[in-house]
This record gives structure tokens, C-alpha cells and sequence, in this order.
């Protein structure tokens, strides 16, 4: 498990640090609005996403960050009475853009959900290729790979991999998340959406999720939202803190922590509101 | 600190005296609450019992399986209304349930807009409807049509009736089944139907079953739109186009019969319709059952599995 | 809303409050026992003993909060400068004892007293009594006075030193070496104090070392 990063950078006079360094960004989100029969839960935030990073989202409950995660991917679609405007760009392509078809280009972001919610009559093995054999993957060899790979990279195929049959709500809560975790990276993602996804589980687990972060950040862009400001201390190299559907302060993890720009972001990690 | 303990000792005298009447009272509620299950209880197992009783003299391989014989003879048997009885519950489940399905799958998935609510209020309003009424219907639109009693018509009438439960008890099933599962299944990118037909629909199994077991029980004792529709005869089904024997109606016409040996004939009949509606309870829901310690379900997991 | 964290800083800010006045106090009798000859050694001693057993205290403080409570923002960085500060009291504290310990040693050196000694002495006194009242408000302006005044001190250091070496009376050259080299001693940690207080409230660290390091290269 890595500490916290001691990079010293000094350049930021502002509260929003978007200024890159080396790597590219992997997402860029350009002004969203979300707006619920007239009422604006996200108001024109705009953030980016390196590759191979995690960042978190913090804030207050109803700040906004679920709502503005679930517009990575488009989950908006799902919900009624939800105007969402802006840009959503994975590698220069406007996941909003009229031109595309969104379910594929859906799955290059994957996500997983505050309760852990794997497919209740399904195997374990089934669940992890839910994206792929629904999707008409059917060759056997390829599936098998899939699901050694996506279960190892969960931390998962120790515990599992003797009986993969086993149908997935015979696994404790910890070892289910990790289950969905798998099955969202089955399908290939470039970007990975988790929304709290330790919140509902106990301490041990939390940890394993969090090593599993720490693992699989080598590898995708992670966005995640979470109310534990030290896990977000823990896993994330950016953070950013939004307040009432503002994004108030994004900025590496460590400073934001340590000496936050904006007098309410000193404030609500403090513990003096929220 | 002493205010404190005062006020405990305040309290806890009044909890005193409290306790022994609240316990009096939750026995009595107890003991009403049982009374009223038992009496709800003994009719029906009455009627289970003097089925049984009056009926059970009068099965025999002939009995199930022989044509009626003339009036009052005391032979022959019921065999064409156990057969139709058969027929015309499967046909119509085959027309009723696939139905009755799509339209809750309808309305439980695209159902936010004012053509569902309509719908699903005509549905409420259906589901009431004298069923004497369907078969009327059933009779004007088919029978009077095309000139004849036949089992299509009888079909057409027991599937109306089916149709409304199914829909609604398919609704409220898949309405129980957590929206999570649905994000989860969009969050990988697959598309609404594909999610609602091999994820919900699987979740909602059981509630699903239920609904149909249950339209399937009303079906088979319904008689009135029989009367209408599929007649009854003495014979064994011959074509679509003709009428047919069911068990409600051969029982309906032994009863009226004057002769004790009709009546035997008529209880035994009741016993077997029971009994049926029985058996396919049981069997659909041992069927679909995830029972993995019981034998049978064992033995049905192990053949799938070397079949794969 | 009073936060869990509460309770332990306040109990945090009335040690240090405690330490800095002990500081003035013990730095102030040690300078005046040297110049004039009184003998402070005791007294002097007991303060430095309080000031270090407050050095524990804050010490396992500021730990416990660390374990318990996970601060963030100010309070981390409050909490962080809290055992640089008090480590540096401390500090302050053993000088101060070591002073009274010359004048012990040597006798009565008051005869030694020099001019530039008399500016520095002043100087130190000075700056320990602005390093507090810094810490104590927060105030970052003092701490360019306090670099100022141990500049002086340096620069007083480094001349008199190479004069002593010549000196024919011993006695007072070896005092005033000692005191000197206290002196200067104090007056680093008085600047290492100000940049802690200095992180405390801007988030910036340690801005002196860069400064340290090239003024004893070009000097």
C-alpha cells in the first residue's frame, strides 16, 4: 500500500489545479449540468481525469457527486424528468455526442454501486461474464480467460476459483463487491466509476477493496465517490470537493487535505459542517 | 446525580404495575388471532374432508378413464371431462400467459406514461368482471360467429380470464425485483429488453409463478363461460370445432342428476378436479424451485449439467 | 459545533502557551545571569525540566490525535508544527540552562560583557519573546523580524569568533565563545520555529532552509 504522494508542485494559485503535468487525461468532463424538472443537482462542472489515476469525489450528502458520476456513463438515460447537458469525453469522443451509439460506448466506463448488487440468480462465473455472454460473447476458451483474469484482478479468484458454479449470493458482502468489481472489468472498461463502493461493508473488506484500487489504478482511470475522507486520503491521487452541485476545489489529494485553497473545503473536511 | 436515580425509581414503579395488564392483553390478542385462523381454516378443511369422504368410493381405473354412461346407471366414468379439463387449461395458459406476461413486462418496465396507467386500470377493472359475463362474451364473438360450440371459444374465455392476473401478478413481481439490478445491467452496456427478459425476468420467477399458478387454479373450477362456450359432451375431444367435456361441467350436471349414483359420480369428480389443481401447484412450483438439497432437485441439476 | 478534535487542541494550545511563557522566562534569567552575575542555575534548571516533561506531553498529544481523530487541513497542520514548535522550545529551554551552566562554571563573567554582547543578548531576548507571541496569534509577519534578528546573531557569530581566537584573556573568550555559540544555536531554532509556524498558516515548508544554506555559503 503506497502513503500518500509527496509530489511538490507550488503552481496553483486557484482552486481548481488542472494543469498537466506528464500523462494525459483519459476523461475530460466539460461543463455538465443536471437538472431534475428544473432543479440544477450538478451546476456546469468541469473536471479531468488522468490515465492510470484515481480520483475522488467528496462533499456533503446531496452535493452532487453520485449525480455527477453517474454522468460518466450516461446512466442518466435511465432516469425520468433528468436534462443533462455538457460534454462527456473519453480519448475525444463526446460520450453525449448525437452521432454515437451509447450502449457501446458505454462500456468503456465501468461501474459499481454502493450495495453490492451481483445478479441474484446467477453463478458466480455467470455473473462475471453477464457483459459479454448477454452481449453474445459464447466462445468458451475466451469467457474462461475473462473470468481468471477479471476475478484476479478483483482479488477474488483465490477465494473463488474452486467453485465458480456457486451462485452469487452465497458470498459475504465483501466478496460480492469484489464480484461486481470483476464483472464491470470483464467487459474491457477504460474507465472505472465506483460509487462508494465500501460504504455498505465492513472494515476488513473495506481494505481489500481499497488494495484492489490501489492495484487496478496501474491500469484504468478510477472515479470514485466516496463520504470517507480517509479512504479518499488512502487511495486517491486528486480529489475534488463539490458542495451544493458546485465543484469547489480539485486538486491533488494530499494538498487538498493538507491546505485546502478554498475556506468551505477547510471547513467540511475539518468536520465543522456536513 | 441523585435526581437521576429518583426519577428511574419514578418510572420504573409505573412500568410495574403496566406490565402485567400489557401481557394479559397480548395473550388475548393472541388467543383471538388464532381463533380467527382456525375459523378460517375449518371450513375449508371440511370441504377438503367431505370431498375426500364421499368422493374417494368412486375412483377407480374405470372411473377416470370411461365416458359417462347413461343417466343414473351408476357406470362409466368421467374420462373425457379429466381430458378436457386438461385441454382446455393448457390452451388456454398457451394463449392467456404469454399475454398476460408481456403486458406486465409492459407495464412494470415502460410502464411511466399515461397509456400504461390506462391500462393498467382496465386491468384492475377486468380482473372483477363476472366471469359469466366473459363467457357471454366469449359465445357472442365466437360461438354466434362461427355457428358452434367449440373448445377455441372456451379457450378464448378462460384466457380473459387468466390474462388480467397474470398481467398484474407479473407487474408486481417484477416491480419487486430492486432497480439496482436494472443499472447494474445498464452500467455493462446491455440493452433494456435484453436486461428485463435474462436478469429481471429470472429474479422475478417465483412472484411470477405464483400469478400464473394462481390464474391456472381459477381457470379450472370456472363453469359458467364453459357453459357458453365448450358445452360439455359425452365424448372423448375430437376437434377444436366441437364441444367439450371439462370437470366443472360434468360435475355441475351429475349434481343436478336425482340419482344417488350421480351424485357418487359427482363427488368423486370434485375429488379428481382437486386433485389436479393440486398437482400442478405442487409440480410447477417443485419444478421451479431452487431447492438444491432436495433429492429430485439434485437429481434434475446433475442431469442438466452433464447435458451441458 | 464542537468537533471530537476540540477539546484535545484546546488542551494543546494552553500547553504550548505554557512552554512559551516558560521560555521567556528561563532564556531571560540565563542572559541576565550571565551579564550580571547572578546566579539563576536552579531556578533556571526547573524550567528547563517543566518545559521538557510539557515536550512529552505535547509529544504523546499530538499523537493520540493523530491515532484518534485523523485531522486534515488546519488542524494536521497545526498539529505538525505543534511538535516541531514544542521540540524547539524544548531546545530553548536546555540553551537556557546551558547559559546559567557558564556562568556557573566560570564564575561571574559579568566583567567580560562587550557591547556587540550586550546588542546580541538584547537581540535574542527579542526574538524568543516574538517566536512566542507568533505562535501564540498566528501572526507570520514577526517571523521576518525574527530572520533579522538572528542574521544579527549570526553576523555577530562569525565576527567575534576569529577576535576570541586572538583574545589573551582566556577566561572571558572561552564564556563568550560558549554564550555565542548558544546564542546562535537559539536564534536557528528560532527561525526552524517561525517556518513551522509559517506552514501552520500558509501550507508552505520549511522557506528558511534554502535561505540558511546560502548564507553560510556566501558569507
Amino acid at each position: 500500500m503506497t502513503a500518500l504522494s509527496t509530489k511538490p508542485t507550488d503552481m496553483e494559485t486557484s482552486s481548481i489545479d488542472t494543469k498537466s503535468i506528464e500523462s494525459k487525461y483519459k476523461m475530460i468532463a466539460e461543463n455538465v449540468t443536471v437538472s431534475y424538472d428544473g432543479i440544477d443537482a450538478v451546476k456546469n462542472v468541469t473536471m479531468k481525469f488522468k490515465e492510470k489515476s484515481v480520483t475522488a469525489l467528496i462533499g456533503p450528502s446531496g452535493c452532487g457527486k453520485t449525480t455527477f458520476l453517474r454522468c460518466l456513463n450516461r446512466m442518466h438515460d435511465m432516469t425520468k424528468n433528468a436534462k443533462v447537458t455538457g460534454k462527456v469525453m473519453i480519448d475525444d469522443i463526446d460520450l453525449y455526442s448525437k452521432d454515437i451509439d451509447p450502449i457501446y460506448h458505454r462500456r468503456k466506463v465501468g461501474m459499481v454501486f454502493q450495495k453490492p448488487n451481483p445478479f441474484p440468480t446467477m453463478s458466480i462465473f455467470d455473473n462475471v461474464t453477464a457483459g459479454l455472454r448477454l452481449n453474445g460473447v459464447r466462445d468458451k476458451r475466451i469467457l474462461d480467460e475473462i473470468v481468471e483474469d477479471s476475478l484476479k484482478m478483483a482479488y477474488l479468484w483465490d477465494e473463488v476459483k474452486n467453485d465458480l458454479k456457486k451462485s452469487a449470493i452465497e458470498l459475504s458482502g465483501g466478496q460480492q463487491q469484489r464480484l461486481c468489481i470483476a464483472r464491470a472489468l470483464a467487459i474491457q472498461p477504460e474507465v472505472l466509476l465506483m460509487d462508494e463502493p465500501a460504504s455498505a461493508l465492513d472494515p476488513i473488506a473495506t481494505q481489500k477493496i481499497e488494495e484492489t484500487i490501489t492495484e487496478l489504478k496501474k491500469d484504468y482511470a478510477i472515479i470514485i465517490v466516496t463520504h470517507n475522507m480517509q479512504q479518499a486520503i488512502r487511495v486517491s491521487d486528486y480529489t475534488g470537493f463539490m458542495y451544493l452541485g458546485d465543484l469547489i476545489e480539485f486538486r491533488e489529494t494530499k494538498k487538498l487535505f493538507t491546505d485546502p485553497k478554498d475556506e468551505l473545503t477547510a471547513k467540511y473536511v475539518q468536520g465543522h459542517f456536513g | 446525580m441523585n435526581s437521576i436515580q429518583n426519577r428511574r425509581q419514578e418510572y420504573r414503579s409505573l412500568f410495574k404495575q403496566n406490565v402485567a395488564k400489557r401481557l394479559l392483553v397480548d395473550k388475548i390478542v393472541r388467543i383471538i388471532v388464532f381463533s380467527c385462523v382456525i375459523i378460517a381454516i375449518i371450513p375449508l378443511g371440511s370441504i377438503l374432508v367431505e370431498v375426500f369422504k364421499n368422493g374417494i368410493t368412486a375412483i377407480s381405473i374405470e372411473f377416470l378413464t370411461e365416458t359417462p354412461g347413461s343417466a343414473g346407471s351408476g357406470e362409466g366414468g368421467i374420462g373425457p371431462a379429466i381430458q378436457g379439463t386438461l385441454i382446455i387449461i393448457g390452451l388456454s395458459s398457451l394463449i392467456g400467459v404469454p399475454i398476460g406476461v408481456m403486458s406486465g413486462i409492459f407495464l412494470s418496465e415502460y410502464g411511466d406514461n399515461k397509456l400504461a396507467r390506462s391500462v393498467r386500470f382496465f386491468n384492475d377493472v377486468f380482473m372483477e368482471f363476472p366471469s359469466i359475463i366473459l363467457g357471454i362474451f366469449a359465445f357472442l364473438i365466437i360461438v354466434l360467429v362461427l355457428g358452434h360450440f367449440s373448445v377455441w371459444a372456451g379457450a378464448f374465455a378462460l384466457s380473459l380470464i387468466m390474462f388480467p392476473i397474470v398481467a398484474r401478478t407479473t407487474e408486481e413481481s417484477l416491480k419487486m425485483v430492486p432497480i439496482t439490478y436494472r443499472e447494474a445491467g445498464t452500467a455493462l452496456g446491455l440493452t433494456k429488453w435484453i436486461i428485463t427478459f435474462r436478469i429481471i425476468i429470472s429474479a422475478a420467477k417465483s412472484g411470477m409463478i405464483t400469478g400464473i399458478l394462481l390464474s391456472v387454479s381459477r381457470i379450472g373450477g370456472e363453469t359458467a363461460p364453459l357453459i357458453m362456450t365448450i358445452l360439455g359432451s359425452s365424448q372423448f375431444f375430437s376437434s377444436m370445432d366441437t364441444p367439450m367435456d371439462a370437470l366443472p361441467l360434468r360435475i355441475w350436471r351429475l349434481s343436478l342428476l336425482p340419482y344417488d349414483s350421480a351424485q357418487l359420480q359427482g363427488w368423486g369428480a370434485a375429488l379428481v378436479l382437486i386433485i389436479i389443481i393440486l398437482g400442478i401447484n405442487l409440480g410447477v412450483r417443485y419444478y421451479f424451485s431452487n431447492k438444491k438439497n432436495l433429492f429430485f432437485g439434485k437429481l434434475i441439476k446433475q442431469r442438466r449439467n452433464t447435458i451441458k | 459545533m464542537t468537533r471530537l478534535i476540540d477539546p484535545s487542541l484546546h488542551k494543546l494550545s494552553f500547553i504550548m502557551s505554557e512552554m512559551g511563557d516558560m521560555v521567556i522566562e528561563s532564556i531571560s534569567l540565563a542572559i541576565d545571569s550571565y551579564l550580571t552575575g547572578t546566579n539563576t542555575k536552579d531556578k533556571v534548571l526547573e524550567l528547563s525540566d517543566s518545559i521538557r516533561t510539557k515536550y512529552y506531553e505535547v509529544e504523546d498529544l499530538t499523537f493520540d490525535m493523530l491515532l484518534k481523530y485523523q485531522p486534515v487541513a488546519d488542524d494536521f497542520r497545526l498539529i505538525r508544527s505543534s511538535t516541531e514548535i514544542s521540540y524547539a522550545f524544548s531546545r530553548f529551554g536546555r540553551y537556557a540552562y546551558d547559559i546559567t551552566l557558564v556562568r556557573d562554571l566560570f564564575g561571574d563573567v559579568s566583567e567580560c560583557t562587550n557591547a556587540s554582547l550586550v546588542e546580541s543578548t538584547k537581540k535574542v531576548k527579542h526574538m524568543i519573546k516574538e517566536a512566542v507571541l507568533s505562535f501564540a496569534e498566528l501572526d507570520i509577519r514577526k517571523a521576518i523580524e525574527i530572520r533579522e534578528d538572528e542574521k544579527f546573531i549570526d553576523k555577530i557569530y562569525r565576527e567575534r569568533l576569529p577576535k576570541l581566537i586572538e583574545s589573551t584573556n582566556t577566561r572571558c573568550a572561552l564564556a563568550e565563545a560558549l554564550l555565542l555559540r548558544y546564542l546562535e544555536r537559539i536564534g536557528d531554532h528560532a527561525v526552524f520555529m517561525s517556518d513551522a509556524i509559517n506552514y501552520i498558516v500558509t501550507g508552505k515548508h520549511r522557506p528558511s532552509e534554502e535561505r540558511i544554506a546560502s548564507h553560510t555559503k556566501t558569507d
